[in-house]
This record gives structure tokens, C-alpha cells and sequence, in this order.
């Protein structure tokens, strides 16, 4: 998790029957976004004004509409325009960062051993089936034979050991992928398209995060041979190949001709259609959403919530938006300290504050709000969760009367004992300004103070690890339920040497044990009733304030574009079936 | 400087005395470039630590979820398990040696990344510089001293683009030219097409500056006696002011020009972002954000040296402008 500005990718889920309906390709959901960012803070909220004129001012349309009468026999050919938010992540290499940029990437030029269907549910992708012992440490992997790294070195058993092993190597430096198979212990090469891999404890997640887009298979000839190319030409299995990266500027990728393995839920055999792709990291919002207006890209990643009305309004255009698993966009209340390490304080806040309202204004009506500590399209979500607290101004002043909290000073905030009822947040990007000074107008009415500490990201970076906030927004995209383990096991409470993720400071003893269970039960249905008391007493402890899914949002050009999918692990473009139209 | 005239039969000593103090004077100025990059170093590294933040955090990102292991390697390997000083004095001896050192973030060497992105920098800067130049003196030539209605007008679109931040020009330039006239594409480094709207938006305001500068300084010069002398010998308008009164006035505007060479790092990170175009700038911003130390150094350094390079081109730039002017 980490500050609203950049939610965290990976993982997703397999059950749900939430949402399965928007993920289809040209069903653009029903509308909401979340802005993923990290960005060049100052010029935000200017070009946000300054994007707003533009918008008015740009034609709509102005893309040569080529015949769109073809839009049901895919095309060889063509090179896409992709317009990409967020900064360069410097690496490509799935195994060294924890971009998101991996999110749709990690599709492009990676594959993985497991796939996600529409329904969430792991299927086999480059292995063909797996045995788990019943202890639930060894996995067995029968491999997909004929599958070749675009250097021509075989795709086998050995590849897969290799880069288990890269992927732990602490010189690999890796941020993500890494720590998601920690448990990995060893791995035996059976035959050639078999692995048999020891984990240390039963640890059931392994199998979802094997489909995530930062664990994909780098050649293990360039690993073992090149080490530093992985960065600037990862070579993978996928369907296109990385043909020239760019730095600060674009990625561009060419067809694998060989590839002939997509997963079965894309319906794609052969080579993809496109000749290529070029990736442009386009970080001004106005001006990705104009770029793709005018014509100029093709399909732009994190559609501006601003603009997210002109797109769904324009038929030429298909605009996605669809929450990602894991957990949703979550302030949470530091429990380490006062006052949030009062429960009456902490319900208090989260009865204060009017979160459909704040979402539809802050969203522009484009936010999916939460009122759950789970995001609804993770797999075991319980919709039995959903609606047990609401906006409830009497009752949080009732809380806070309870807690001591009923002196009022000349400002109108609460005091006990002569001291202010305050509490801090760390606001590093300007462009979340808009969110915060809405809750903190809503906290205050019932006499808490909300102070707004603005500090950089680096800043913000070492106050979160160092516990130095009473709320700190977060939101943590995976696809398994697991993410409750790392955001609420006490184990995953940071420390100086290892920056964990339970920003919330939650020590529960039963959350402890539901969550350490689950990961060492291989039984669907235990699974389910473990994580189902996980999430009800999250309801009950209140360890922050759920305000909206953690969506992942792009629009593209329908008239130009055809067969584009939404991958279920993450909810981004997926290329393999897309094709140009002329 | 003094402005010493020269005058007859030991000219040529006085000529060789000048290339001699020419040549030692670059020689200081080359000394006290050095010092200036020190400084700059030392001051950017302490202005980097004084900024709250874990290096080791920043470096793996805010989505990051590392091991314990991974961590401790990251520290060990960039020397941050270290106290500053030591940092600092290992830093010096690495740079006295010419490398950067390594970045924390793009798994690459610091000479490599800044490598990759100045070219585009460089291109961009210098078209930036030309157009600044050129609009100003064609426009501060033709409207100095002209009648309230010309001056009022330049002068009034000068105040405008001075002032307006270069993303609010480049945005403007987007939206009429990229956007709805289509005729130059919004992004990339793709020749000469995609360098013409993010030069004018780097250009603009910097034109508006010099034109102004320029133009009050040729004003003051039309007014000198000279002036006058040229005209009643008859020469046209024109060719006094582009040869007598243009060469006075270039002085002011030259030293500015150095200035502005400096200026043009900063604005290039908002065009670069804008432009989606490679560059130091964009290079800078990630950096300083993710505390990236070393590649924030190396770019500082970079700038630096332009600085000093280029204010010596200036003082040389004085001397064929106007010979009088010794540069000491």
C-alpha cells in the first residue's frame, strides 16, 4: 500500500461473480477510475485546469475513421499506438521492479505458468497441469512442450528453475516478485518438462501469484549470460519482443513469430495480428487524453477521470473501467498510537464521513465506492460484509463522546485532558489535494482535526515505513485473498529491515491465525470460511475508512482497434488478440 | 572588465599581450569551473540527504514488497549502510577518478543514463536558444523606437508569453497545432516535426524576455550621438540600426543569453514531460523524486559544467563583439 497517489499492483483473484460481466472487451463498464500515479507533482492541478480548456477545445474525432465494417475479421498487420501513464520504470525486466507497468507488460513480452479466466479461476497456461503434495509444500509442474524464449532457447523445466532462482537472488534486487514466492525453497528438474518445487511452509498463494505479470520467465541464457541486458531487452516467451527501448520516451515491441501459446480463456492461436506496439510514456493526463482524441494513439492506459465523460459519451471510443482485486483504496487509521488506537475514534472517523458523495465528487462520478476492507472482485469476497456501517454523524459523535473526547476548544475541535483530537496525514501528490480537504471538512463537523503534512514522495516513503502518520491512504492490488495476510498479519508490520505492509498497525490474534491458515489449507472451502471471518472482523475492528475500488481505467479507439481484452489477474489491456483496422 | 582603447604603433604587442591574457584567463576560468563543479556536488549531496527519505525505500519504489534480504543487499551494494561523510568522501573519490557511480533505480551506470538523454536535451536546448535569439533581435530591431501603437502591441505579447509558465505555451501550441490542425505530432523524437512545437514552447517566453532587454538597450543607443552622425551622412533606417545600433545593444542580451542557457535545463523538464520527449529533464524529475542521489549528482554536475562553458563563451563572445572590452 502506500499513498493513495500509487496503489499497488498484482494479484487477483479467481471467483467472483462481482463484476465478471464488464471485463469482456468492448463492454466498457460502468464508469469509475481510480488514478494511479506517481507523478511530476507541481504542474498536476494546472494542467488539470489547463486539460479541462483543452478538452473543450479539441474536436472530437478527428481520427481518420477507417471502415469499421471489418470489425469482425481480424487483420494482420499494423503497428499500435499506445499511450502509457506513469513514468518510465527504468527496468523491463519483471523480476527487478514493481511498476505496474508489469500489469499489461508482463502480457506483452512475458508469459506465465498459470492464467486467470473470466471467472478468476487458475488455469494452465505454460504448464499444462500441476500436482500439490497434501502437505501443500510441493508442487509438481508438467510443462507445456514446444514453447521457445524468443532467443530460441527451449522453455523447460530447467528455465523455470533458473528463474525461481533469479527471482530470490538478493542481487536481483527484486521489489515484488521476490517476496511473492519467499516460501520457495528448491526445485528439482524431474525431466525436461518437469519441475517438482519444495516450498518451506504449506503457502497456498503460490499458485495466483505465478499468473502476475512481474513473474514471468526471462531466457535463462541471458540470465545466466547477460545479466545486464535483462534491464534494457528482457527476452521472454511472449508475443512480441522487445525491439527498442527508449528511455524516458517509449517501448517499442515486434511480433514473436513463433509464439503459439496464449492461453486458452484469449481463444488466440498463432502469432499475434499486430506487427508491433510502441509504448509512449505519456504522464500528462490532458495530454494523453487529447493524443488519443486527435488520433494519435490508439489506446491510452489511465484514461483521465476528467475526460472519462467525453469518452463513454462517444461512440468512437471505449472506455474500461474495471476495479482490480485485492485491496480497494482504504485510508487507514494508524493503531499504533493515540488516537487511533482507541476503536471508538477510529468507527468515529469512519461514520463521519459521506463516502458515495465524496467519491462522486472528487470522481467525477467515475469512482466504484467500498464500504469493505476486500475489494469485490477478490476471490472469497464476502458480499455478506458489504453494507454494515454508513455515514452516520450522530453516531460518530457519540463515539467520541464515549472515548473522552468531549471538550470543545475555540475552533470547534474536540479536546480530553486540554489536548486537541488531531490526527495526521502525509500528502506527497497534489493531485489527491481534492480528496483530503473534502474529508477533512467532513471529519471536522464532528470535531476532529485533520492536519495535512504535504512532504515529498521520498519523504513519504520513509514517514509510511517509519509509522509517522495517523492515516495513510492505501490501496494493494494482488490476486489473492492472501493480501489480508500482507496487509493485516502482524508479521507484515514494518520494520526497519523489512519495510512490510500493514500500515495499519493491526495486531488481531485471530487475524493472525485465520489468515496464517489459509495460506497453509489447500481446501477451497476452508479457504473460504477462513477469509470470510478475516473480513468480518475487519468490519468490526475498523482499521481505516474504505473509500472506492482500486479500478484500472483505458479507452481506445473502436473504430481503428478490434479485439481488445482486459486480462482478469490484472484488469489491463491484454495485445495478443488485438488488430488494427485500415 | 575594463574597456581599455587601443590605439596605434604598438599595436601588435598590445595584440599578442591580449591572446596572452585571453589564454590565461581561460586558464582561471577553467580552475574555478572545477571549483564551481565541487561546490555544486557538495551542495546538491548535502541538499539530498537534508531531504528526509530512505535511499534504500525510495529506490525500490513505493509498490515495493521486498525481502528483508533484498533490502540489506541494496544498502550494502550503494554503500547507504555507511554515514554520510563517508558517502560523500567515497562519492569525491569515485568522481575524481570520472565515474558517476551507479543509480539506485535504473540499474544502470549514471554516465550511461545521462548518456541516453542528453542528446535529445541538447538538440532541443539549442533550437530553443536559436529561435529565442533570432525572434528577438528581428523583433526588438524593427520595433525599437517606433511609434506608441507597435511598441504597446510587442510589448504587450511580450509581457503575456514572459509570463505565462512554458507548460501553459506548450499546451496552447498542443491544442491548435498537434491536436486540432494536426499539423505536428504531439510526441516523441521523431525528427525535425517533433521538435518544432516543444522548441517554440521552450522559445517563447525566453524571446519575450530578450526582446524587451534587447529592445531598451537598442533605444538607448539610437539615442547616442553617433546615431545621429550615421544619419545625417544619409544611411537608411535600417542599416543604422543593424549596424551601428544592433552591435551596441547585443551586449546586454549576450550576458542575458548566458542566463538563459541555464534557464533552458529547467524548462526542459516540464517540455519534455509535455512532449513525451527523452531529456535530462524528464531524467531529473524522476530522479529527484524516487532520491535518486547519484543520477541527481550527475545531472546537477552536467549543469553545472554547461554553466561554466558557457558563461566562458560569453566573455569571449564580448571581446569579438565589442574589442574594447577585455575580459579579465
Amino acid at each position: 500500500m502506500w499513498d493513495a497517489s500509487s496503489p499497488r499492483p498484482w494479484k487477483d483473484t479467481k471467483d467472483l461473480m462481482a463484476f465478471t460481466h464488464s471485463r469482456r472487451d468492448n463492454e466498457p463498464v460502468s464508469p469509475r477510475r481510480v488514478r494511479a500515479r506517481r507523478r511530476t507533482s507541481v504542474i498536476g492541478l494546472a494542467l488539470l485546469v489547463a486539460g479541462i480548456v483543452a478538452g473543450c477545445s479539441a474536436p472530437s474525432g478527428g481520427a481518420a475513421p477507417s471502415s469499421s465494417a471489418d470489425a469482425g475479421t481480424p487483420v494482420k498487420g499494423g503497428e499500435l499506438k499506445v499511450a502509457t501513464s506513469g513514468s518510465d520504470p527504468g527496468c523491463l525486466d519483471g523480476h527487478q521492479i514493481s511498476s505496474e507497468y508489469m500489469q499489461f507488460f508482463g502480457r506483452v513480452i512475458y508469459d506465465n505458468l498459470v492464467a486467470q479466466d473470466d471467472s478468476g479461476k487458475i488455469v494452465p497456461w505454460l504448464a499444462t497441469s500441476w500436482d500439490i503434495s497434501p502437505d501443500g509444500k510441493t508442487y509438481t509442474f508438467h510443462l507445456r512442450k514446444g514453447v521457445t524464449f524468443q532467443d530460441g532457447t527451449p522453455f523447460n523445466a530447467e528455465a523455470v528453475k533458473v528463474n525461481f532462482e533469479h527471482m530470490l537472488d538478493p542481487k536481483t534486487k527484486s521489489p515484488l516478485a521476490g517476496n511473492y514466492i519467499r516460501p520457495y525453497q528448491s526445485s528439482t528438474v524431474v525431466d525436461p518438462y518437469t519441475l517438482k518445487v519444495d516450498l518451506q511452509y504449506a503457502y497456498s498463494p503460490f499458485l495466483d501469484v505465478l499468473a502476475q505479470g512481474w513473474l514471468g520467465f526471462d531466457s535463462p541464457k541471458q540470465i545466466q549470460d547477460d545479466p545486464a541486458s535483462l534491464c534494457t531487452k528482457p527476452i521472454g516467451t511472449g508475443p512480441f519482443e522487445v525491439e527498442s527501448y527508449t528511455k524516458q520516451q517509449s517501448v517499442v515491441v515486434k511480433r514473436n513469430p513463433d509464439y503459439d501459446w496464449a492461453p486458452a480463456y484469449t481463444k488466440h492461436t498463432g502469432p499475434a495480428y499486430l506487427d508491433g506496439i510502441e509504448f509512449d510514456f505519456v504522464t500528462e493526463d490532458s495530454v494523453r487524453y487529447n493524443s488519443l482524441v486527435s488520433g494519435q494513439y490508439d489506446l491510452t492506459t489511465a484514461a483521465p477521470p476528467e475526460n472519462a465523460a467525453a469518452l463513454k459519451a462517444d461512440p468512437q471510443f471505449t472506455y474500461v473501467n474495471t476495479p482490480r482485486t485485492g485491496m480497494p483504496v482504504v485510508w487507514e487509521f494508524n493503531q499504533s498510537r493515540a488516537p487511533f488506537d482507541d476503536i471508538n475514534v477510529r468507527k468515529a472517523f469512519r461514520a463521519a464521513v459521506n463516502v458515495p458523495a465524496v467519491d462522486k465528487s472528487v470522481g467525477f462520478g467515475f469512482l466504484y465506492p467500498v464500504d469493505t476492507y476486500l475489494g469485490t472482485r477478490t476471490q472469497f469476497f464476502d458480499p455478506s460484509t458489504k453494507g454494515k456501517f454508513s455515514y452516520d454523524p450522530k453516531l460518530a459523535n457519540k463515539l467520541l463522546d464515549t472515548a473522552g473526547w468531549t471538550e470543545r476548544d475555540s475552533d470547534g475541535y474536540r479536546t480530553k485532558d486540554g489536548k486537541r483530537l488531531s490526527v495526521v496525514i502525509n500528502v506527497s501528490d497534489p493531485t489527491t489535494q481534492p480528496l483530503v480537504d473534502q474529508i477533512q471538512a467532513a471529519v471536522k463537523k464532528v470535531g476532529i482535526e485533520l492536519v495535512n503534512r504535504t512532504v515529498t514522495v521520498a519523504q513519504a516513503t520513509q514517514l509510511r515505513y517509519a509509522g509517522d502518520y495517523d492515516v495513510i491512504s492505501g490501496a494493494w492490488h494482488t490476486n489473492t485473498p492472501d493480501v489480508m495476510y500482507i496487509l493485516f498479519n502482524s508479521a507484515s508490520i514494518p520494520t526497519p529491515s523489512a519495510p512490510g505492509q500493514n500500515l495499519s498497525f493491526t495486531r488481531d490474534a485471530d487475524i493472525d491465525a485465520w489468515t496464517q491458515e489459509a495460506r497453509e489449507t489447500t481446501d477451497p472451502a476452508k479457504q473460504k470460511e477462513l477469509y470470510s471471518k478475516v473480513q468480518k472482523r475487519l468490519i468490526d475492528i475498523a482499521p481505516g475508512l474504505p473509500l472506492y475500488e482500486y479500478s484500472a481505467v483505458y479507452a481506445y479507439n473502436n473504430t481503428t482497434v478490434h479485439g481488445i481484452q482486459s486480462v482478469n489477474t490484472h484488469p489491463v489491456p491484454y495485445f495478443v488478440n488485438a488488430w488494427k483496422s485500415r | 572588465m575594463t574597456a581599455v582603447a587601443s590605439s596605434a604603433p604598438f599595436a601588435f604587442i598590445r595584440h599578442r599581450l591580449a591572446r596572452h591574457r585571453l589564454v590565461r584567463v581561460i586558464g582561471v576560468r577553467l580552475l574555478t569551473g572545477v571549483v564551481v563543479l565541487w561546490g555544486a556536488a557538495t551542495l546538491a549531496f548535502l541538499a539530498m540527504h537534508g531531504v528526509k527519505g530512505d535511499p534504500a525505500l525510495a529506490a525500490l519504489g513505493p509498490d515495493a514488497n521486498p525481502t528483508p534480504e533484498v533490502l540489506r543487499q541494496i544498502r550494502l551494494e550503494y554503500g547507504l549502510d555507511q554515514p554520510w561523510y563517508v558517502q560523500y568522501l567515497t562519492y569525491l573519490g569515485r568522481l575524481a577518478h570520472g565515474d558517476l557511480g551507479q543509480s539506485y533505480v535504473l540499474r544502470t551506470s549514471v554516465a550511461t543514463a545521462i548518456g541516453q538523454q542528453i542528446g535529445q536535451t541538447v538538440q532541443l536546448a539549442l533550437s530553443a536558444a536559436i529561435i529565442a535569439v533570432v525572434l528577438a533581435v528581428v523583433v526588438g530591431t524593427l520595433t525599437a523606437k517606433r511609434g506608441p501603437v507597435i511598441r504597446s502591441a510587442t510589448s504587450g505579447i511580450a509581457l503575456v508569453f514572459a509570463s505565462m509558465p512554458s507548460f501553459a505555451v506548450g499546451l496552447a501550441l498542443l491544442v491548435a497545432f498537434s491536436f486540432t490542425l494536426h499539423w505536428f505530432p504531439v510526441s516523441g523524437n521523431q525528427g525535425l516535426a517533433s521538435l518544432v512545437l516543444p522548441s517554440f514552447a521552450m522559445a517563447l517566453p525566453i524571446a519575450a524576455v530578450l526582446t524587451q532587454i534587447l529592445r531598451a538597450s537598442l533605444e538607448d543607443v539610437l539615442e547616442q550621438p553617433f546615431i545621429l552622425t550615421a544619419r545625417t551622412r544619409g544611411m537608411r533606417d535600417a542599416a543604422v540600426r543593424v549596424r551601428h545600433g544592433l552591435r551596441h545593444a547585443l551586449i546586454p542580451l549576450v550576458t542575458m543569453t548566458g542566463f538563459v542557457v541555464g534557464g533552458l535545463l529547467g524548462g526542459a523538464v516540464i517540455t519534455e514531460t509535455l512532449f513525451v520527449r527523452q531529456g535530462i529533464g524528464r531524467l531529473l524529475i524522476n530522479a529527484v523524486q524516487a532520491k535518486d542521489v547519484p543520477i541527481v549528482l550527475g545531472v546537477v554536475l552536467f549543469a553545472a559544467l554547461v554553466h561554466v562553458v558557457v558563461n566562458l563563451i560569453v566573455d569571449i563572445v564580448y571581446t569579438a563583439i565589442d574589442p574594447r572590452i577585455e575580459t579579465a
